[in-house]
């Protein structure tokens, strides 16, 4: 039997939230919350495997406005703070479970350990800036690092601004050179949002593969010969890498997936809500805003509000076993298919990162796990990744893969939903306008070229696939809402001055300050003549 | 503002919530009648059926939603200078997204001259408007076309599109008093291309070989198909009905 591939995708994306203007921010704890449950232990993760000599290969694509994040000496500082106060919290925590609660002892201080081992990893070993540890493991052959678009749009919306879509994917190239020292070869669909003819935009920036939603095989205009099982060729060369629907629907269907089993920890029940105000309130946001602190010791149990509590041996005896149930599975899967596909199957497994960890808290242990078994059975099925699969010249079809995403509904219906549709107005005329801008103002230097340049920023933040994403989904809509408001009222403040000659520089400063992204950005790019 | 699973949340966030959201005597309530409190909170908050919001939310539950802070509603000032958005701009254009193979949604403008020019003195309307969407074959053919009447004060608008294997545009029309039509703005087109598979689902379903590799691999384990609209008719097709 020929030996199935396996090319496992995590894509890192968060928006760009930083607003130093406050003391602290809530929605800064994103990004603080990813990096102590996802990041780090990927990092660590990847480096456990690379130090017990496992062979394995996997991609990750970081987002360019993550990237800008985790490289922000502000908001290194702010997540050492947080750190800080989770070590603090977790000794409390393991006196008070002692005391009170010694069914929770364990985890309490597993906890603290864990905040402990973040705190060093952070600060001491990758001095603030975990990307280098992402490069390490790039430059030692483990991860291929993919990009994405700037502010991880969903581009099938601005298919009629060629500039924007365009701007999204320069942009996202460009920040990707800037900090890993080579350019691309894939890049991340933001929400596998693909509609035909993207891929030109993609080929001109030197990409050489996206992954795609599983239904953009089944729905092609074309008749794809082995469906989801095989990446294919667009028309102009550039590969597309269809979800695998099957195999991650294991982990990621809420109704049945790993992740759902009762024996694991139980995200929602967080001592930021359930415990005393008194206690719990220096280490949550002020005034009094309950938050999650991750210190979380109950199990998923059922859909009941008597919890059992949570019992991490159980849980990692039960990752095992859902290690193995995976593998079986893709054998099993990979041996059926090998009876009729004509080639050997290849499975694109692609994930949100976040979802290891920080959702599905025994998410990277499950991850390690099947990443070792994958290595003890290379003779029927390999790690490897888009680009290694495509330097091997195998033989695949060119089609036209059909216009999709992974969102509900399998299209746009997410992003162009009653809560948000209101918003493409005010973004497309904003593209028009910043177009207007590059076209009549092109070339500028000093105060006019740097006006311009945040003009730019603000419009691609207002692209930023997260906002209408939050307001369809009911999550944080008000800031999500507030943040295409505000991005939009600070392109206004550009186009009015511009048309009046002016440039007002009480504004520019601030909101450069602000909204730090894309040092480098060159307004001339949404010139649609260029 | 939703909540997420609330049944599995513990009585202190209920009380927290329901405090956040203004129920009366909160303090007082035990757990059932805090939810009940809630529900009827949210009810009031948005039309929509609960269940049917709690089913969706649920299912998003191991995406990568963020965390919804619940109660945050601190401000984020905004930069000196900024001006509110515009409800519209003045000038007199429509454009058309695709939403998905069966519905686009259209908006549009009016400039303030043209909604000047189509009043008389007292400002009654001296004819109306309506959408007329056209729809040509994309192997070429006949363009066929439908119209919609909007009124003045409309500004958006989700466009059914019957068939696929087309391309749609959709024009801003002005009719007067006489009858007379004139289009005032074009949009975008948008195209939907026809799947290979439509139409071949008998093909799909009695060869098993091309049924494991093209549709059972849109299905989980148990069964639930993949969240698309031609799967699903797809589906429906190979099995006769039945699923």
């Amino acid at each position: 039997m020929n030996t199935a591939k396996v090319s496992l995708i995590l894509n890192a994306h968060l928006p760009f939230v930083r607003h130093p203007e406050y003391p602290r921010f809530l929605e800064e704890d994103w990004l603080f919350e990813s990096i102590s449950e996802s990041y780090l232990p990927l990092l660590r993760m990847c480096n456990r495997l690379a130090e017990d000599k496992v062979p394995y290969v996997f991609t990750i694509s970081l987002s360019p406005s993550l990237c800008t994040m985790l490289k922000d000496p502000v908001l290194a500082e702010r997540y050492t703070q947080y750190l800080e106060r989770h070590i603090e919290l977790g000794e409390k925590e393991v006196k008070r479970c002692a005391a009170e609660q010694p069914e929770f002892s364990e985890m309490a201080t597993y906890y603290l350990e864990q905040a402990r081992l973040n705190f060093h990893d952070f600060v001491e070993h990758y001095k603030s800036n975990i990307l280098d540890g992402f490069k390490d493991l790039e430059e030692r052959g483990y991860l291929e690092l993919a990009t994405t678009a700037a502010t991880h749009a969903f581009l099938p919306l601005y298919k009629e601004y060629p500039s924007a879509t365009n701007a999204q994917v320069e942009i996202g190239v460009q920040s990707f050179l800037t900090t890993f020292g080579h350019l691309p070869k894939g890049f991340w669909l933001p929400e596998c949002g693909y509609y035909p003819g993207l891929e030109d935009v993609l080929r001109s920036h030197g990409i050489g593969w996206f992954q795609t939603a599983s239904q953009a095989m089944l729905l092609s205009s074309d008749k794809v010969e082995n469906g989801v099982y095989r990446p294919v060729y667009c028309h102009n060369g550039v590969a597309a890498f269809p979800r695998d629907f099957k195999g991650t629907s294991l982990v990621w269907s809420n109704e049945s997936g790993y992740p759902t089993d009762k024996v694991y920890r139980e995200f929602y029940r967080d001592i930021g809500y359930d415990l005393p105000m008194e206690y719990i309130g220096p280490y949550i946001h002020e005034p009094q805003v309950r938050v999650f602190t991750g210190f979380k010791y109950w199990a998923v149990t059922g859909h009941t509000d008597q919890k059992v509590p949570y019992v991490r041996s159980l849980a990692q005896r039960r990752v095992v076993d859902h290690a193995k149930n995976f593998l079986y599975m893709l054998k099993k899967r990979s041996l059926t298919l090998s009876n009729t596909l004509e080639e050997t199957p290849f499975f694109t497994l692609a994930f949100d990162a976040e979802l290891f960890g920080h959702w599905w808290f025994e998410g990277v242990w499950w991850l390690e796990e099947v990443i070792r078994l994958i290595a003890k059975s290379e003779d029927t099925v390999r790690l490897t990744t888009p680009s290694l699969f495509l330097e091997g010249d195998e033989k695949l079809q060119t089609v036209q893969p059909a216009f999709s995403s992974w969102g509900h509904g399998g299209y746009s219906a997410v992003w162009l939903d009653g809560a948000n549709a209101w918003s493409y107005r005010h973004i497309h005329k904003a593209i028009e306008r910043m177009e207007e801008l590059a076209e009549r103002f092109g070339d500028q230097v000093s105060l006019k070229q740097r006006f311009l340049n945040q003009a730019a920023r603000e419009v691609l933040l207002a692209m930023a696939s997260d906002w209408p994403f939050m307001m369809y989904n009911k999550s944080s809509s008000e800031y999500a809402h507030k943040r295409i408001i505000d991005h939009l009222s600070n392109f206004n403040v550009v186009y009015s001055n511009m048309c009046k000659n002016a440039v007002n520089t009480e504004w520019l400063v601030k909101a450069e300050k602000r909204n730090l992204i894309f040092a480098d950005i060159d307004y001339n790019i949404f010139n649609p003549k260029h | 503002m939703i909540l997420i699973n609330i049944d599995s949340l513990s009585t202190t966030e209920l009380q927290y919530i329901a405090q956040q959201e203004g129920v009366k005597s909160w303090k007082d309530l035990d757990r059932e009648e805090l939810i009940d409190a809630l529900e009827e909170a949210f009810g009031e908050q948005d039309d929509e059926n609960l269940q049917t919001i709690k089913g969706k939310i649920n299912r998003n539950r191991y995406c990568n939603s963020l965390t919804s802070y619940r109660g945050n509603s601190h401000p984020v000032n905004g930069l000196p200078g900024t001006e509110s958005l515009p409800e519209s701009y003045h000038d007199t254009s429509i454009h058309l997204l695709l939403r998905d193979p069966q519905w686009a949604f259209a908006y549009w403008s009016f400039s303030s001259h043209l909604l000047e020019e189509i009043v008389d003195d007292e400002g009654a309307p001296l004819g109306s408007f309506f959408l007329r969407v056209s729809q040509t074959p994309l192997g070429g053919g006949e363009e066929s076309a439908y119209d919609i009447t909007i009124d003045t004060d409309d500004q958006q608008w989700n466009i059914n599109l019957p068939q696929m294997g087309a391309s749609y545009a959709v024009d801003l029309c002005w009719r007067d008093k006489r009858g007379e039509e004139q289009s005032l703005a074009r949009s975008n087109s948008v195209e939907v291309a026809q799947p290979y598979w439509v139409g071949k689902a008998g093909r799909l379903g009695d060869d098993l070989s091309l049924f494991c590799i093209h549709f059972s691999s849109l299905v989980t384990r148990e069964g639930e198909i993949i969240d698309n609209a031609i799967l699903r008719e797809l589906a429906q097709q190979m099995s006769g009905g039945v699923l």
